[in-house]
């Protein structure tokens, strides 16, 4: 996938980067708003990542611009701004998801997935990897064509998963995708480890490799590898 | 005691004082200045009688006045000395005593002493000096009350700039947006005061909202360097070239920057319900955010095996914005999961009056005074931030609801009345 990435806090960005070349994408960088204005002239992107605060303007007008321009690339929003105003904003604009710093790089990716299974598979909407296969719009997940029965927590952990597949994905991020804000990541521990050891048992029974493993002290990893 | 009575009482009793003393001492020198001269007066009377008597060669017949009495006795062998007195003789016509000044002399008529006494009545005199005196009383004693009302009048003007000025000082919140102004004053002293008063005020303010910028500010500016953070240490997480050891540091790091992200936030929210950020109010319906909130929680309910006992009225509505009302549920039945005993119980209430949780939990009787207090925190868990009831406070002050906590039954009882928000907004 070709994304754009509009951030002035260089570090950041080059992060995003590293994480998203990982992935097999083609990133670009743009430091202002006016760079920005100027590639999406020019060029075609599948995904923009756009911070709204940029040094000269705002994200937000880049988005309204782009849309004026009926480019159909999906947007994701990541700012620094956290109320529900600044959220609702965003989203009304026509960006697809709104993340707010700090975010984890997992999380970032697992919606770059959602977007690209929207661009690339209009339609059909699916997400196959080896024996498992996901139907994101139903809900459901398969092993060897068998339908699994999970939880919508334990289906989220999959999906999310799948997303970030052969990387250390951490209990925070974890928590924080399956909770949100809601739950305190302390308390939530706990179950992310109970719904990982229900999932892991159902994929086994299907017939699937025990592709779950445990990294010490810090989350799991989903390893195909 | 106000200053006012304070100095109109002061002015009273000095003017009783002095007052009843000048009564005093003006009946007596009245007194002493008609004696005077009635004296004066019997002094002329004695030599009119003495000529009247002289030429008459008589002493039989003395002359007769309404107000006066000449009685002449012959002397004996004591020679009395010339004197004056006051004295009460007996009225035949009126049956009363009346008061008489006397004088007694000595006079030599054809060779023979006599000694002659003058009676003058003073009952005339009398009752113009208790009139006189009465008078005055009167006068001076409608001088005071008129000097008393004057005074209490245009002080209570001149000082009600003063007292306004305490009113508003003491109504004064830094946090509203409100203009400080004084009332001007005629009076200087009172100007001066409103004057280093409302330069003070401004001052504070400025100081204060500088400050709060600058932690809003901050709070803002510190989200980007922790992004930066957590996503380097997540990046150097999936490296894959590091033992244990470094690993579990790294996890660490991450797990610290990511509460630090939390605190931030929560604090973030705090300052912008402070700052009545959240003007946009709504109809929220408790209960689906109630129901909402308990599937989000569903794990940790189920863990506890909490009992969940729900009370709630359908149809309840609060006026309020969503996103607030959200995080005001969340907070409260979040305490309540989370301080929870495995198969507690958690009881919720919701009726057009009020919104109750109660929870059975581990500790007592929580101290009311820390309750509220920003990062408070029962010691049995740690983990937690102290921060969610901090933010349910200041969410229902800035509604004007207020909240109440209790402990019956052995459950911690959180009750919010949001009634006055129907009235109110």
């Amino acid at each position: 996938m070709k994304i754009l990435i509009i951030e002035d806090e260089r570090t950041l960005s080059d992060s995003i980067v590293e994480y998203l070349d990982g992935e097999g994408h083609l990133c670009e960088v743009v430091y202002t708003y006016h760079e920005a204005e100027e590639k999406i002239d020019f060029y075609q992107y599948d995904c923009m990542i756009i911070d709204i605060n940029l040094p000269d303007g705002s994200g937000l007008d880049l988005i309204k611009l782009s849309k004026e321009k009926s480019i159909s690339s999906g947007i994701i929003i990541i700012s620094a701004r956290n109320s529900l105003e600044n959220r609702i904003e965003g989203l009304e604009t026509g960006a697809d998801h709104y993340l707010t710093k700090p975010f984890h790089l997992a999380e970032l990716n697992a919606h770059l997935k959602s977007i690209h299974r929207r661009i690339s598979y209009s339609g059909s909407n699916e997400l196959v990897v080896n024996e498992i296969k996901l139907i994101p719009d139903e809900h459901i997940a398969y092993v060897n064509d068998q339908k699994l029965t999970l939880t919508k927590k334990e289906y989220e952990l999959l999906l999310f998963f799948l997303s970030n597949k052969n990387r250390i994905i951490t209990k925070a991020g974890l928590a924080e995708h399956l909770w949100g804000d809601y739950m305190d990541s302390a308390d939530s521990y706990d179950f992310i480890y109970t719904h990982i050891k229900n999932l892991r048992r159902e994929l086994l029974k299907k017939g699937c490799p025990d592709y779950i493993k445990t990294i010490y002290g810090l989350g799991y990893k989903f390893d195909l590898t | 005691m106000r200053l006012l009575t304070k100095t109109t009482l002061n002015l009273l009793s000095i003017s009783l004082f002095i007052f009843l003393f000048g009564v005093v001492a003006f009946y007596y020198s009245l007194r002493i200045q008609v004696n005077r001269n009635i004296n004066q007066e019997m002094e002329k009377r004695k030599l009119s009688i003495i000529s009247e008597l002289e030429s008459a060669h008589s002493a039989n017949k003395p002359p007769v006045n309404q107000n006066e009495i000449v009685l002449i006795s012959p002397l004996d062998q004591v020679k009395p000395r010339d004197s004056y007195s006051d004295t009460l003789i007996y009225n035949q016509a009126e049956k009363r005593y009346q008061i008489f000044r006397q004088k007694g002399f000595v006079q030599k008529i054809d060779n023979r002493e006599y000694y002659i006494q003058i009676f003058k009545s003073l009952e005339e005199t009398d009752n113009l000096i208790v009139r006189i005196v009465i008078i005055m009383t009167i006068m001076v004693f409608m001088l005071i009350i008129a000097l008393l009302v004057v005074n209490r009048y245009s002080s209570r003007r001149v000082w009600s700039v003063f007292y306004d000025t305490v009113a508003k000082i003491t109504r004064y919140d830094l946090n509203s947006h409100e203009e400080f102004s004084l009332e001007k004053s005629d009076v200087s002293e009172f100007d001066d005061l409103n004057r280093v008063l409302q330069a003070m005020t401004v001052r504070i303010k400025n100081d204060y909202l500088n400050l709060k910028e600058y932690t809003e500010n901050a709070s803002h500016e510190i989200q980007t360097p922790l992004a930066i953070i957590s996503s380097k240490l997540e990046l150097l997480l999936q490296s894959g070239e590091m033992n244990e050891k470094q690993y579990k540091a790294l996890a660490d790091a991450y797990e610290a920057s990511i509460r630090l992200s939390r605190y931030n936030k929560t604090l973030i929210l705090l300052a912008k319900i402070e700052n009545k950020q959240f003007p946009e109010s709504q109809t929220v319906s408790p209960e689906i955010i109630i129901e909402h909130q308990l599937e989000n929680l569903d794990d940790l309910i189920r863990d506890k095996k909490i009992e969940i006992i729900k009370r709630i009225q359908t149809g309840v509505n609060i006026q309020m914005n969503p996103y607030l009302a959200e995080m005001l549920i969340v907070n409260l039945i979040k305490n309540a999961v989370r301080h929870n005993i495995t198969n507690g119980k958690l009881i919720i209430e919701v009726n057009d009056r009020f919104l109750k949780i109660a929870n059975t939990g581990s500790a007592g009787q929580l101290d009311t005074n820390l309750l509220f207090n920003r990062f408070y925190k029962s010691s049995s868990s740690p983990e937690s931030l102290g921060l969610g009831l901090a933010i349910v406070q200041k969410i229902c002050s800035l509604y004007g609801f207020t909240i109440h906590y209790s402990y019956e039954d052995e459950m911690h009882c959180m009750q919010i009345n949001h009634k006055v928000n129907t009235d109110s907004l």
